[in-house]
């Protein structure tokens, strides 16, 4: 059986080409998983990324396993080029938005409460991250990709802001989410 | 040497690898702090005069309860420290964690009963890894003291909360109490409090002539009342933002309820 490459991938009708996603990511921790997967598309020329994670966390890190789902946008700000084969992203800037499977974790306040009796909601959070990335040739001739991208990246989310605003005793790295991940880019 | 640096790098910093704002992985220090707390006030020797400080509706003012930690630590007349409900204000855990790194600084024990901002999400969970069950209660100085879950409307008033049948057994007269203590977050007079339930609750805290006072948070002032129209006071508990919080001695029969600012 022949390898699926990069190659092949050009060759498609432009439907499937458009569909197919360009890239898929798998991340540690930033908040949104112990471990996410993600698939995402890139748009204007390659500036703006945005993609769809489903995070994952055993039930052995928690009190029982947790499902969630992320959108996540990410403008890639800065790119130099390292040589023909590696690229660096010193700075990427993101923002996402997170959801954790289940009904405590409402979006619309449940009709028992009044309106308004809570601000936020539980299933709807928001943070945003800077990071940066590195674009390799790794692996290029092993996998159906043009290569592996290594990213991390660092912030907090709102609820954390908030709480943060006017306590100096709450440490700074209290609020902190640090990640990591790979990208595979087709 | 230089992979074990790395470990310990990785370890001072793998508390910023957040997976979620909802994951509970509390360790012992922050488990079960009720019943050690109870477990250390059982071992106090006994004296006429109890004093307890009480605080309340800290949610997200950590600068104030820092304060009223350091308060209390330079104030030796204090037996331990009660903490009415409402210390994480959006009921996620980590918010949980952040309280009790200021609790925790108490050289008394404390109690924190069950607020409404601390159900919401996985609040629930939280609270009963990091403080216990929701309804508890304990002896102390021949007082029950009995902490009573009364956020009826995060269980959308399913008539179960507060637990009056829970009530009316624990405020069965035995013979290691003669007096008893209510607290609890939301007081039966609010519009959170469920309404089929407040005869119900009157009736009980009256039935055993036991009950000597109520104390309880969720409307951020301080006042002193008498809903029953007898006299059992009602003791609403100053919200944290007030830097305001209540210091009541209970001797004997007698009890004397006193303010000071932090």
């Amino acid at each position: 059986m022949a390898a699926f490459t990069a190659s092949d991938a050009q060759t498609l009708s432009p439907k499937a080409d458009l569909l197919l996603p360009d890239y898929v990511k798998l991340q540690y921790a930033g908040g949104i998983g112990f471990m996410s997967a993600g698939v995402g598309y890139t748009f204007i020329k390659d500036r703006l990324d945005v993609t769809f994670f489903y995070g994952y966390i055993p039930a052995q890190l928690h009190t029982k396993t947790l499902h969630s789902v992320s959108l996540q946008f990410t403008a890639k700000l800065i790119k130099i080029p390292l040589s023909d084969k590696y690229q660096l992203l010193p700075f990427n800037f993101g923002w996402f938005i997170h959801h954790t499977m289940g009904n405590e974790y409402w979006i619309k306040l449940p009709a028992h409460y009044p309106s308004q009796y809570y601000w936020w909601s539980p299933g709807r959070t928001a943070g945003f991250f800077v990071g940066g990335e590195l674009k390799t040739p790794w692996l290029r001739s092993k996998v159906p990709a043009s290569g592996i991208a290594l990213y991390a990246r660092i912030g907090t989310r709102g609820l954390y802001l908030a709480t943060k605003v006017g306590n100096s005793t709450l440490p700074v790295s209290e609020i902190i989410e640090l990640g990591f991940g790979i990208a595979l880019y087709r | 040497m230089t992979a074990a640096f790395g470990l310990l790098a990785f370890q001072a910093c793998s508390d910023l690898f957040d997976y979620s704002p909802y994951l509970i992985d509390f360790d012992e220090s922050n488990s079960n702090v009720n019943q050690k707390s109870i477990d250390k006030l059982k071992s106090k020797s006994a004296t006429d005069t109890i004093t307890i400080a009480f605080t309340g509706d800290t949610h997200n003012f950590f600068d104030e309860l820092n304060d009223f930690v350091g308060k209390i630590n330079s104030d030796s007349r204090i037996d331990f420290v009660v903490h009415v409900g409402d210390i994480a204000d959006f009921g996620l855990p980590k918010q949980y964690l952040w309280a009790n790194s200021y609790l925790s600084k108490l050289k008394v024990p404390y109690l924190v009963a069950i607020g409404n901002h601390d159900l919401v999400s996985n609040g629930k969970d939280a609270y009963e890894v990091m403080f216990g069950a929701l309804d508890f209660s304990f002896v102390y100085q021949h007082i029950r003291f009995i902490f009573l879950n009364t956020n009826s409307r995060e269980f959308a008033f399913n008539g179960q909360v507060p637990d009056i049948a829970w009530l009316a057994e624990r405020l069965q007269p035995s013979g290691d109490f003669d007096k008893a203590v209510i607290i609890c977050h939301v007081p039966s007079g609010d519009a959170d409090f469920d309404p089929n339930l407040k005869n119900d609750f009157y009736a009980t805290i009256g039935r055993n002539k036991n009950v000597i006072m109520l104390a309880h948070g969720h409307q951020h002032h301080h006042e002193v009342y008498f809903p029953m129209h007898d006299s059992i006071p009602f003791v609403n508990v100053y919200g944290g933002e007030h830097r305001m919080a209540t210091i009541i001695k209970i001797i004997n029969n007698q009890i004397l309820i006193d303010n000071f600012a932090f």
